[in-house]
């Protein structure tokens, strides 16, 4: 009782009379109150009794004195048992009334406490999941009191709203992006197509554009990968670091304060080379925007265990500790808040979400240069070393045939071409220790084919101008005296009365000897092709 | 613009293998200058420069160089500028070209040789 009691009477004078006591609360206190008139009756009774028998005991000449002082006594002790009994009646109602309302505001509170930690956090985690208000609160715990529901269904409308227009927001903003995106692509693949086909005069001014195309498609990238739209173009092959490098260059603003510093030849995955690039791009760009225009920005490439390290230094301003942390923060948050962007800042989010995307680490630190150096670092997974037998250049690896692109264009191109084929092999064949296989060899089953339909594309080209233009002896020439190389070869070993055929090049010149070579394993295929195709001359 | 050309192409940007230059400094080259490689490609070259120093080991037309690394030709002269600044390459007027016994000049090719080939043939 006292536990129930004590903090009633602290909080007694908080509480309005008149509310209304439950009929638990006034039973259980019932028996308590009758006692306490029983006792004070029978105390009463056993003090009249007490009068009485003093009354009866006093002498006769005292006893009306007595007897009527004892009866005004019995009397006012009578009145005044009456009313402590009302007092005690109606304190222990109001203690009852107290301790009632105490339970429901106890009742109260549980019940607020968990609308605020389970109901509202439940209803909200279905409405960020897309769930309409309505089916949030059917499907969610609801609360029994009236004015609780109608707060959480308030609140579940509006942040339902939000929601809505959140989601609206970036669909749309993802939707524009990626067109923008699409545009900027097809954009600079026309663009790139005009600097092949226009002539020198107007190819600064391509070249000015395409560079605003690339930007223009960083920033539709960028707000792609915020929005969380796919970024911007998938590449079907791996790129090799130099031109992951020159692809994040290409992209910003200040490219020719950048210095690039890479003898690697690994190369990034395909799925993967848009994403590393574009991140390599931001950090380059707040690299030569965050340093005065007149230091350049180095980049280091360097291999290791983990994978490739690319280091961007520039030498301006010092990140302070905080500002440290804060890049730190953005591109290491577990997931994108779109709460912490700046509005204008955007590159470190994006870094941050491609580098969690593809798993890049990147890093900051005080650069030995005097600024700021960024680190990335790209996973082994997403690097593949190129073929062994070189030939970095992305468009050149894709010539194997080089002569079929150079016959493609002009006859006059094939005729020089021949000449290299055999003077290249050997030096590929040095570049390898002896101990491994050689590579897959440049020179094809079809590349005596090749040969042949060069043949005829010479034959055509052979009554055109070109063969003496330059004052040259005619250059179409060379390639049928390739082709017969065999036929040549022997007649010069007739004519010299050398024993071997390599004494008999030995005295050639140093393209004769090449060609011969060739033409002594071709030669017979190429006959047969030509005599079946166009005229020989 | 077919999907195929898109799929080609690289992420190098022109201006980002010229350095944003559009003009080579001198006017030494035209389409068929022959270009002599004078050393091997070196790690950490551009891959520009070290193809067309690989390419070059005998001599080469501009236009070849054009078509093998297929860059336009003003972008190519840039380059072949880089190189010849650098001492790379060594650079020769196909007007000005010996006549006779030099590498370059194509042995085979003279007349009478071509009329020994027609002969060849028609035994065959």
């Amino acid at each position: 009782m006292p536990r129930v009691l004590e903090p009633t009477r602290g909080r007694a004078d908080t509480f309005p009379a008149g509310a209304s006591t439950p009929a638990g609360a006034s039973t259980r206190r019932q028996p308590v109150l009758g006692a306490n008139r029983t006792v004070l009756l029978s105390a009463l009774l056993v003090v009249a009794v007490a009068a009485l028998c003093a009354v009866a005991a006093a002498p006769s000449s005292a006893r009306v004195p007595v007897g009527v002082a004892v009866l005004v006594g019995l009397a006012a002790a009578a009145v005044i048992a009456v009313l402590a009994i009302r007092q005690a009646d109606g304190t222990a109602r109001l203690v009852a009334r107290l301790a009632a309302l105490d339970a429901l505001t106890e009742r109260r509170a549980a019940g607020l406490a968990q609308l605020a930690d389970d109901t509202l956090p439940k209803i909200v985690a279905h409405l960020r999941d897309g769930v309409s208000a309505e089916e949030a609160m059917a499907g969610g715990p609801s609360p029994t009191d009236p004015a609780e529901q109608r707060i959480l269904r308030t609140l579940a409308e509006e942040v339902g709203r939000g929601e809505r227009m959140r989601a609206a927001a970036m669909a749309a903003c993802a939707n524009a992006a990626g067109r923008v995106q699409a545009l900027a692509t097809s954009m600079l693949a026309d663009l790139r197509d005009m600097e092949d086909r226009h002539s020198e005069e107007v190819l600064g001014d391509l070249l000015r554009m395409d560079h605003s195309v690339s930007q223009t498609g960083r920033l539709a990238d960028s707000i792609a990968v915020l929005t969380g739209a796919r970024s911007g173009r998938r590449w079907t092959k791996p790129i090799v670091m130099e031109s992951i490098l020159r692809g994040a260059l290409g992209r910003i603003s200040a490219y020719q304060r950048v210095r690039l510093h890479s003898t690697s030849t690994a190369a990034v995955a395909g799925y993967a080379a848009e994403g590393v690039m574009h991140a390599l791009a931001e950090l380059m760009d707040n690299a030569t925007s965050f340093s005065p225009p007149s230091e350049e920005v180095h980049v280091y490439v360097e291999e290791v265990q983990a994978g490739l390290v690319v280091t961007i230094e520039d030498g301006g301003l010092v990140m302070g500790p905080a500002a440290l942390r804060r890049a730190e923060r953005a591109v290491s948050a577990a997931s994108l808040d779109l709460t912490t962007l700046s509005g204008t800042r955007l590159g470190l989010a994006v870094v941050g979400v491609l580098a969690r995307k593809y798993g890049l680490t990147v890093s900051f630190r005080p650069s030995s240069r005097g600024g700021t150096g960024v680190i990335v670092i790209i996973p082994r997974q997403l690097i593949t070393q190129p073929r062994p037998d070189g030939a970095p250049l992305p468009g050149v690896h894709a010539a194997a045939a080089p002569g079929a692109v150079a016959g493609a264009r002009g006859g006059r191109q094939a005729a020089p071409e021949q000449p290299d084929e055999p003077a290249a092999l050997p030096s590929r064949a040095a570049a390898h220790p002896p101990g491994t296989p050689e590579p897959l060899p440049k020179r094809g089953r079809g590349e005596t084919l090749a040969g042949a339909a060069r043949a005829a594309a010479l034959a055509t080209s052979l009554d055109g101008p070109p063969a003496g233009a330059d004052g040259r002896p005619a250059a179409p020439t060379v390639s049928p005296g390739a082709r017969f190389g065999a036929f040549q070869q022997s007649r010069a070993r007739v004519r010299s009365g050398e024993t071997g055929p390599t004494g008999a090049a030995g005295q050639q010149p140093a393209g004769a000897t090449d060609s011969d070579a060739t033409g002594a394993t071709g030669g017979a295929e190429a006959i047969n092709a030509t005599d079946s195709g166009e005229a020989a001359p | 613009m077919t999907r195929g050309h898109i799929d080609r192409e690289n992420p190098d940007r022109l201006y980002t293998i010229t350095g944003g230059r559009s003009r080579a400094d001198a006017d030494v080259f035209d389409l068929v200058t022959l270009v002599i490689a004078e050393c091997d490609p070196s790690p950490g070259m551009q891959s520009e420069h070290a193809a067309i120093l690989r390419f070059c080991r005998s001599a080469r037309a501009v236009v070849e160089i054009a078509a093998h690394l297929r860059l336009p030709i003003s972008v190519v002269r840039i380059l072949l500028c880089d190189l010849l600044d650098a001492g790379r390459i060594i650079v020769r007027q196909p007007a000005r070209s010996a006549p006779r016994h030099s590498p370059v000049e194509l042995p085979y090719a003279h007349p009478e040789l071509l009329r020994e080939v027609l002969v060849g043939l028609r035994r065959l």
